[in-house]
């Protein structure tokens, strides 16, 4: 399967559900799920073909546009993005079975969640900066709407309108830096491969670099949840519903993580020495300050959107640390939590479906009422304090070895966070929620039939699989890290912060 | 990077051929196959499952132990790593195994304890509802602690050492709709993981030293140039420890083991006697390499002087062995007791690392798994032969009643009290006090003989009080033998118990560590006097004053006669010296107070003032503009008019 | 006198000017829609006019399609009127006020 071929799949699933009559409501079903299942095993067999150790594009396709203005559709994958497509696309199939029974207006329920894959497909498939930040937006906007529409609880439309704000604020200062860029780099294009070859050659000024990198990292690091631009996340998560937040928490947010990645490190290098401790700052301020929200939190969803927020913290750290190993680290958290962020997103909405409350207050002993969705949840939580077995060990153990020699007291802070609050808050949650023994709140029954299982199995076993063997993504994304980190090989703190001194 | 791929390709190929060490890899992954089996599988067949995870421990048992003999005779030391786990930059993480003594030993204590427990079990907990589970999870855990056994770098470690943590949590979280066992499965992962947290720093400083977490790699560094770690080679081998500390339970993480009895019986023998609690002694050991790099600490910290970090590890196990120890001289309940002799033991090896004995630390290690394991099990006996009454006040008189059970607990206790010439113990306790002596530790001896004076005292008392006497409740009265599948287990590990002493298993360790260890002259079973003679008799001295203290105290009592002696003293024995309540003072509400302080932050500060603020400015600004909102059309025509005529005048000006 | 460019001009401008006074001085909406075409009309004159004296039809061009849009308009704007005198039975701007605040 072509990449084009992939990237269209969503889109034409959703012409299809336009295409069905609105009372056909088996039908637009059937096709949502027939569709992200087709994408999600195309993305599966473009990873498979993708060759390890190669740091350059692969399946690369092209196509004019304005070519006047330098915009062109171009896709391709190398390390940094494969991992992410396959995490979209499992996400994605993940999230249109456990909307299986939505009620209000299915069709067009359908329809905004094939474009939100498309979407976030298109975004991290694109190497044409001006598309992927149009198929980014164009997978923010049916967030909003499914918010508003299909969202739970009373907050709805204020967690809806704030989100709405902050992440169009966002993606619009993030604009401003790609459009700095483009002007300032002279290169006519957005192009990244291009882009890359041409600053290679003639960087920015360390004026222009200074300009552009704050904007990328105020923009983008709001789409992400960067401290202290981190507060639309956890309400919104809470009134969205499930399959949306399994989608953004999964997997758009990972989008500003992976521009940052692309555009920030490898275009902006002085400005990103200069600002490495700023940001590896604002990492602590979503690892600790989101952490310990965390911990206060009594709902379930707020207490996994916080938790969610921390784990980006990590990823903030691993940038900062901008070399080889703390960026192939930041990919692989990426990747692992996606699924990770699906996976409990998922499993809480089915608890709350069954219960009818997120309060942990008036829940209680559930393990015993609800064994496959208990224990995939305490699998879940287990995976949320970085338990080995499961993608996300590898991934922030990469990254404190990573941002250790640069920043040796952040990781301590970072391994404070990840090892000790996230395991309390998360153990805290599985014995007040599952643990114990029955609460009035729980119910009898209700655990996940056979195919309702199917999303979470899906998304347990690619957990499971990357954590086990995290050799056969970590092998992909090595030598693509390599050409976008600063420091190509560790070296000593003093070397660092001489060149973040000649810098500027 | 292709000179690395190579050398991994042609590792690969030549993995699985008939080198013995190959077999290791079947004894690791045996239980993981039993593990996964039961949950895709058969989980819902109790007797499948446990069918099934017997089968495949007993199976690597045997594996291991043809692994021992192989290298019991053999005496060679290889590791294979075939498989890559992560390679990026410099971090290079191998899934490879250590074979040699210290592992193929280990590998029989965990296998052949982790098979008896599992039968044991099939009768201790039979038409428990979970049984499958329990199975799956213990089958889990005994992975989980191969893994740790054969892991042959730090990361790997540290990946099974979690997992160890993970297993343990749900085993011990087995009944976890009981709040106290769902409280304590928490407490134990928690209290783990702060130890963990150290352990991970450990494993950064020294990758950042040396440049590799393979130990062998990092023995070659060391070797090679000893002051790799420069200032921080203190410091890097205090957090390695501070994982053994919390695996260990070493003060101050002590705290977990007590209420890890929350847990099924059969699951305290295995995690909290033999393998799991042993599991940070064996990490010492194993990374000692570390430990005997030349001390230092960094500038700000010159006041520690020379003191070494094996110093301050052979302080706070010595220290753990003695506070243990005292707390159990006042406990009840029949499990907590072994709980807490369990911490004094350990704290008896962690010292005897410390004093630069690891050997003696890993044959103590072995023979107190064995009859700790014994005693666990025997205990649990016990508790199901009175149906689930562990307070050892309401039993009496047991001993007639449940002969078997007696029998073999009484080996147990006359193993861990260290009966000369016929047990275990006492070499393994000999070892041990020898290593102080020679280590230049006289006060830590003095402890140890003072802990070895101790133990055979709250041990008898024990027995006394539970076994002998009138029975004082009905259970006790009614109380009958268990069944085969429990009492057969306690015979098998009552053998080594006694014998293990006469395999010459010292010198095996030695062995290990120096590779110029020379056997003593004049060994066998008198050994110990002959060679070193004042450890020997004062350790036999101290058990003659322990056992007379208890029998002259407890024989024929009914209630507890120390509390008036000891006055105060008893009462913060009994309240295992308040460490519990002080944690939870300070602790918890520590880290909720921050909570509490970054929620009302996030609440009021960021959300009130930033967001709500923004927005309430907004639509002030709104309501203020709003008014020139007339609705006459004329308005409108005019301020536009005069709004182009403002900028065209601007604009030509 | 020949007329030069600047007389158009002129003449255009007092056409736009008297437009604009009506539409903001008169009250009822129809003589302020007849202002409205006096200034479309002034555009057309100057467009008109520069076309002439720059030699080239873009201008006589644009005017086409200001009168064609114009009539449109007119259409579409008397209708309207018309509607809303029928709901109001005014067509005076004072009283169409309801879209304030």
């Amino acid at each position: 399967m072509s990449l084009s071929q992939l990237l269209l799949t969503p889109f034409a699933g959703a012409l299809l559900v336009l295409l069905v009559p609105g009372n056909y409501r088996v039908v637009h079903r059937f096709i949502a799920l027939v569709t992200t299942a087709i994408t999600a095993l195309g993305a599966v067999s473009v990873f498979a073909a993708f060759q390890p150790g190669i740091a350059g594009m692969q399946f690369e396709e092209q196509a004019a546009w304005v070519p006047a203005a330098g915009f062109g559709f171009h896709l391709g994958v190398d390390g940094v993005n494969i991992g992410l497509v396959l995490m979209a696309s499992l996400v994605a199939f993940a999230a249109t079975c456990v909307s299986w029974d939505i009620e209000k207006q299915p069709k067009l329920f359908y329809i905004l969640l094939l474009v939100m894959t498309g979407g976030a497909l298109g975004a991290f498939l694109s190497l044409d900066l001006f598309f992927l930040y149009f198929f980014n937006e164009l997978a923010l906007v049916p967030t909003f709407i499914m918010m508003g529409v299909w969202g739970r609880g009373e907050n709805r439309n204020y967690a809806t309108f704030q989100i709405t704000l902050y992440l169009t604020l966002g993606a619009l200062i993030g604009l401003s830096g790609l459009a700095l860029l483009y002007s300032q780099s002279g290169a006519n294009t957005l192009d990244w491969v291009t882009l890359k070859a041409w600053l290679a050659e003639k960087p920015l000024s360390g004026h222009s670099q200074n300009l552009i990198l704050p904007l990328l990292l105020v923009g983008f690091g709001t789409l992400v949840g960067l401290f202290p631009f981190h507060s639309w996340a956890a309400p919104g998560y809470a009134a969205a519903p499930s399959a949306t937040a399994m989608m953004h928490a999964g997997v758009l947010k990972k989008v500003g993580l992976y521009v940052l990645l692309r555009v920030a490190l490898p275009f902006c290098p002085a400005a990103m020495n200069h600002w490495a401790t700023p940001l590896a700052v604002l990492a602590m301020g979503n690892v600790l300050y989101c952490g310990w929200v965390a911990l206060r939190q009594r709902d379930l969803f707020l207490l996994l959107g916080n938790s969610s927020l921390a784990h980006m913290g990590f990823c903030f750290l691993g940038l900062a640390a901008a070399n080889v190993i703390g960026v192939t680290g930041v990919v692989l958290i990426m990747v692992a939590h996606g699924l990770l962020a699906a996976l409990s997103f998922g499993l809480a909405g089915h608890l709350t479906k069954v219960t009818g409350t997120s309060d942990i207050d008036k829940l209680g002993g559930l393990l015993k009422t609800l064994p496959f969705v208990g224990g995939a949840l305490v699998m879940a939580f287990l995976a949320g304090c970085g338990v080995p077995g499961f993608a996300n060990f590898p991934g922030e153990l990469t990254v404190l070895f990573g941002a250790w020699k640069s920043f040796p007291i952040f990781v301590i802070l970072a391994a404070w966070g990840g090892l000790l609050i996230g395991g309390v808050y998360m153990l805290r949650a599985i014995r007040d929620l599952l643990h114990g023994p029955l609460r009035d709140g729980s119910i009898q029954g209700g655990d996940a039939g056979p195919w309702r299982r199917v999303p979470f199995l899906v998304l347990l076993a690619a957990l499971l699989y990357f954590g086990i063997n995290p050799g056969s993504l970590s092998d992909r994304i090595a030598p693509s890290a390599e050409r976008i980190a600063l420091v190509k090989s560790i070296s000593a703190p003093a070397t660092v912060a001489a060149t973040a001194h000649a810098a500027h | 990077m292709d000179a690395h791929a190579a050398q991994h390709a042609v590792a690969a190929s030549s993995a699985f051929s008939s080198r013995p060490e190959d077999l290791a890899w079947f004894i690791l992954l045996l239980p993981l196959i039993a593990a996964a089996g039961i949950a895709f599988g058969v989980r819902r067949s109790p007797f499948l499952s446990s069918t099934l995870s017997i089968s495949a421990t007993v199976t690597a048992f045997i594996l291991s132990v043809a692994l021992f003999l192989a290298f019991g005779l053999g005496g060679y030391a290889s590791s294979p790593s075939p498989f890559s786990w992560i390679h990026v930059g410099s971090l290079n993480v191998d899934l490879g195994l250590a074979v040699d003594r210290l592992s193929v030993l280990m590998l029989v204590i965990v296998t052949g304890v982790s098979a008896l427990v599992q039968i044991y079990s099939t009768a201790y907990l039979h038409g428990d509802p979970g049984l499958s589970r329990y199975f799956g999870s213990i089958s889990l855990f005994t992975f989980s602690m191969l893994g740790i056994v054969l892991a042959d770098n730090l990361v790997m470690m540290f990946v099974f050492w979690e997992l160890v943590g993970v297993s343990s949590y749900l085993l011990i979280g087995f009944w976890f709709e009981k709040p106290s066992a769902a409280d304590a499965a928490k407490k134990a992962f928690l209290t783990n993981r702060l130890g963990d947290f150290g352990f991970l720093l450990g494993i950064l400083v020294v990758w950042s030293a040396t440049g590799s977490v393979s130990f062998t790699e990092i023995g070659n560094a060391l070797g090679g140039n000893p002051t790799a770690l420069g200032g921080l080679a203190s410091i890097a081998g205090l957090l390695i420890f501070c994982g053994a500390m919390g695996k260990s339970a070493q003060f101050p993480l002590h705290v977990w083991l007590p209420d890890a009895m929350e847990g099924p019986t059969p699951v305290s023998a295995l995690i909290h006697a033999a393998t799991m609690v042993a599991a940070g002694v064996y990490m010492l050991c194993r990374s000692y390499v570390l430990f005997q790099a030349p001390g230092a600490w960094p500038a700000h910290l010159w006041f520690l002087g020379d003191i070494t970090a094996l110093d301050i590890i052979a302080i706070i196990g010595g220290f753990t062995a003695l506070l243990a120890a005292l707390i159990a001289f006042q406990q009840d309940d029949i499990k907590r007791i072994l709980a807490y002799s369990t911490l004094s033991q350990l704290g008896y090896m962690v010292m005897a690392v410390g004093c630069g004995g690891p050997d003696a630390a890993m044959y103590h290690l072995t023979t107190h798994a064995g009859f700790k394991a014994l005693l666990f099990l025997g205990a649990g006996a016990v508790i199901h032969a009175c149906h689930h009454e562990q307070d050892i006040w309401k039993m009496g008189g047991l001993w007639h009643r449940l002969p078997v059970t007696f029998r073999t607990f009484a080996i147990g206790t006359a193993a861990l009290a260290g009966v000369p010439i016929l047990t275990s113990g006492f070499y393994s306790k000999d070892a041990i006090l020898v290593a102080a002596l020679d280590g230049g530790h006289p006060v830590l001896f003095g402890l140890g003989v003072l802990v070895a004076a101790f133990t055979p005292f709250y041990m008898l008392r024990l027995v006394i009080v539970a076994f002998f006497g009138k029975p004082r409740t009905d259970a006790a009265r009614h109380a009958h033998e268990a069944p085969m599948a429990m009492t057969w287990p306690l015979i098998a590990l009552a053998i080594p118990s006694i014998a293990v002493a006469w395999f010459g298993l010292g010198d095996f360790l030695s062995a290990h560590f120096n590779p110029h260890f020379h056997a003593h002259e004049g060994g066998g079973l008198f050994g110990p006097f002959n060679h070193a003679p004042l450890a020997a008799v004062f350790g036999t001295g101290s058990l003659i004053f322990g056992v007379t203290a208890a029998f002259g105290i407890y024989w024929g009592a009914t209630t507890d006669p120390l509390p008036e002696r000891l006055g105060l003293l008893s009462r913060a024995m009994r309240n295992r010296f308040y460490f519990d309540e002080v944690y939870e003072a300070i602790f918890v509400p520590m880290h909720d107070m921050v909570g509490r302080l970054a929620a009302a932050v996030d609440r009021w500060v960021v959300s009130g003032l930033g967001i709500r603020g923004a927005h309430g400015s907004v639509e002030l600004a709104g309501r203020a503009l709003r008014l020139l909102q007339t609705g006459n059309l004329q308005t409108y025509t005019f301020l536009f008019a005069a709004g182009v005529a403002v900028v065209v005048f601007v604009a030509t000006k | 006198m020949i007329p030069g460019l600047h007389h158009y001009l002129i003449v255009s401008g007092l056409l736009f000017s008297l437009g604009l006074f009506g539409v903001l001085a008169r009250r009822s909406l129809l003589v302020i829609y007849m202002s409205l075409e006096l200034m479309l009309n002034a555009a057309n004159l100057a467009l008109v006019a520069f076309s002439r004296f720059n030699n080239n039809l873009n201008g006589q061009v644009m005017v086409f399609f200001i009168i064609t849009v114009a009539a449109a308009e007119v259409a579409v704007g008397l209708a309207l009127i018309v509607a809303l005198y029928r709901k109001r039975q005014s067509a005076h701007v004072e009283d169409l006020t309801r879209l304030k605040y």
